[in-house]
């Protein structure tokens, strides 16, 4: 029990797919513990947060504003806790703190918060913007030519935004090619499927019509994140974006793949064994 | 030229000409109105590559200096007041404020200085909303000295900053000695009859409507307002003690600007009469300054009719 991965470590399918299992019991006890939280946004989100800062992002958690560590924005904010699941692991900040998620004075809340938790970059939550805010990193290190690389995550749901497509916009004519965005293209949204709201299809011509590198990925594949965050990081002259398929709550049998796994309600404790029995893997023991 | 006789929009594009070149980190940033906030061509032409132009993209613009602002960036991010906090105003609340991301937001051309674009530019609720967002400093300078030594203050305080910046020349009101501390206001006339108090733009009629009351008769004491967040209470409630009847006027609805804030701070410290002055809660519209004063009745000879009877109504 326990995670014995470290970052930059040789991959592993088997610890990797093992950590994810941990993960997905984790961030689903915790936001069945708070009563109700954005579960299906994380558990689509998994092996992309955990590419990036397992494998991908120089970063170093006992200095978590190292000057040259790589920038990580997760636009669609209400993912928060697969993200704190993440730096709790990698030792941010202890993992006792995980159960505290959206508890009275916590630093975990629903939506990432830079003031509150160690290790998060920008704070997100009001949809649209942390796309922008990314924008402003990039071309800050740009200005001053340094070298490492922001990272972003939007919703599909969230692409519906106005503000997203003006960061687009803005990315492409400042030729912001240390700007890797990711889109967790699980195809549902709170109302419905993102066909039924307000569809974004043809979504990888949108991208490239507003000049951007384009590239899709198995948001579940290790291989496939792995290699297309990287090829999209040597992309040069403009920004990336990778429009990742993913399954919505992806896991979690009862409710994977249903628009109203984006935020359930977990009114007991039979509700919350209810959706800990429904996790796909095998039972881990929680660390905290 | 001496200072005084140059546009606001002009001294700011120079103000942040001399801040660019004391500091690496301070940059220009528009959406669009360049020209208009006077940063074009005069920033572009000493400080091409700190000069970022958004496009008509003020939601973006606002994230971009938040990122900017998170790496130790100090952008001046201007738009017509309109748009640069009604707009925007969750832009602002969330990537800059609730973060507490070091941003200045810049709002030009304030209410109905906005002349011939109308209502659908005339902001007139700016400083009431900035005010109510918790981590927002709200400035609103009154000339281009007080202009000056505003930016300077907020280029050297790692806070998010509102401020209101006309753009046309107006009324000197201080000068070069003029040192800003947005925790006082400054007494520009001491008197026991009325207090005045004033904001931004209002304040360069306040002088002339305190000479014209002196020859009348009525002592009136003279405050302005810098700063309406963070607010000076101890000078305001130590007027109103000694004169027991105020009268604000800003160039802003009545609601929830200067006006506002000094009711607030009144009746929780020193229940006084208040008579308010501006826009009575109506929208703007294509006319001229000295019609939108008549119609809403606070152009100079309002401001000295209100005084007078509040001054009669406070005894």
């Amino acid at each position: 029990m326990g995670n014995q991965i470290q970052t930059k470590d040789e991959f592993n399918t088997d610890a990797y797919n093992k950590l994810a299992n941990e993960f997905r019991h984790v961030i689903t006890d915790i936001i069945c513990r708070s009563g109700s939280g954005h579960v299906g946004g994380a558990l689509s989100l998994v092996e992309i947060i955990i590419t990036l800062y397992y494998r991908i992002m120089n970063i170093d958690p006992k200095n978590p504003d190292m000057p040259e560590r790589d920038r990580f924005v997760l636009s669609k904010g209400h993912a928060g806790p697969v993200a704190y699941t993440a730096l709790a692991y990698l030792g941010y900040f202890p993992k006792t703190w995980l159960p505290t998620l959206n508890a009275d004075g916590t630093r975990l809340p629903s939506h990432m918060d830079q003031i509150q938790t160690p290790g998060v970059d920008m704070s997100t939550g009001s949809l649209g913007q942390g796309i922008s805010c990314a924008c402003g990193l990039a071309l800050a290190a740009k200005m001053n030519n340094e070298k490492h690389s922001v990272f972003c995550i939007i919703g599909d749901g969230e692409s519906n935004e106005g503000q997203v497509w003006e960061a687009g916009l803005f990315a492409s004519h400042n030729k912001l090619d240390n700007l890797v965005c990711i889109c967790d293209y699980n195809k549902l949204q709170i109302d419905g499927t993102t066909n039924e709201v307000l569809s974004l299809e043809p979504l990888t011509d949108k991208w490239i019509a507003f000049g951007w590198e384009v590239f899709e990925m198995d948001g579940h594949d290790w291989d496939d994140i792995y290699d297309k965050i990287n090829l999209a990081k040597k992309v040069k002259g403009k920004p990336s974006m990778i429009i990742a398929h993913t399954i919505k709550a992806k896991g979690c049998k009862i409710i994977e793949g249903t628009a109203g796994s984006h935020n359930i309600k977990v009114p007991d404790k039979e509700a919350h064994e209810k959706y800990m029995n429904a996790l796909d893997g095998e039972k881990v023991t929680l660390p905290y | 030229m001496s200072l005084h006789d140059k546009e606001m929009r002009a001294v700011y594009a120079e103000t942040l000409n001399e801040l660019m070149e004391e500091n690496n980190n301070v940059l220009c940033v528009e959406a669009d109105l360049s020209k208009a906030s006077g940063t074009n061509p005069t920033v572009i032409d000493k400080n091409k590559e700190r000069f970022v132009n958004c496009g008509v993209s003020e939601a973006n613009m606002i994230g971009v200096g938040a990122g900017l602002a998170r790496e130790g960036k100090i952008p001046f991010c201007a738009s017509f007041s309109c748009f640069a906090s009604r707009r925007v105003y969750d832009q602002v609340t969330i990537s800059c404020a609730y973060a507490n991301n070091n941003v200045k937001v810049v709002g030009t051309a304030p209410g109905i200085t906005q002349g011939p674009n109308g209502g659908t530019h005339m902001c007139f609720q700016d400083l009431a909303i900035m005010r109510a967002m918790p981590n927002m400093h709200v400035y609103s300078p009154c000339d281009v000295y007080e202009l000056k030594a505003v930016m300077r203050y907020m280029a050297k305080e790692k806070q998010p900053t509102y401020m209101q910046l006309i753009r046309s020349q107006v009324g000197k009101v201080f000068d070069e000695t003029y040192v800003f501390n947005p925790n006082k206001a400054v007494v520009l006339k001491e008197g026991s009859d009325v207090t005045l108090v004033s904001t931004g733009y209002m304040t360069q009629f306040t002088p002339k409507a305190a000479e014209r009351l002196e020859a009348a008769g009525i002592s009136v004491e003279v405050l302005h307002y810098p700063s309406v967040k963070p607010f000076d209470e101890k000078t305001l409630i130590a007027s109103a003690k000694k004169t027991r009847a105020v009268v604000t006027v800003e160039n802003q609805n009545i609601i929830g600007g200067l006006g506002g804030a000094v009711c607030e701070v009144l009746s929780e410290n020193c229940p006084t009469l208040v008579k308010r002055l501006g826009i009575p809660d109506r929208f703007g519209e294509v006319a001229t300054e000295e019609y939108l004063f008549k119609k809403h009745g606070f152009g100079l000879e309002h401001i000295i009719s209100a005084c007078m009877k509040m001054a009669k109504r406070g005894k």
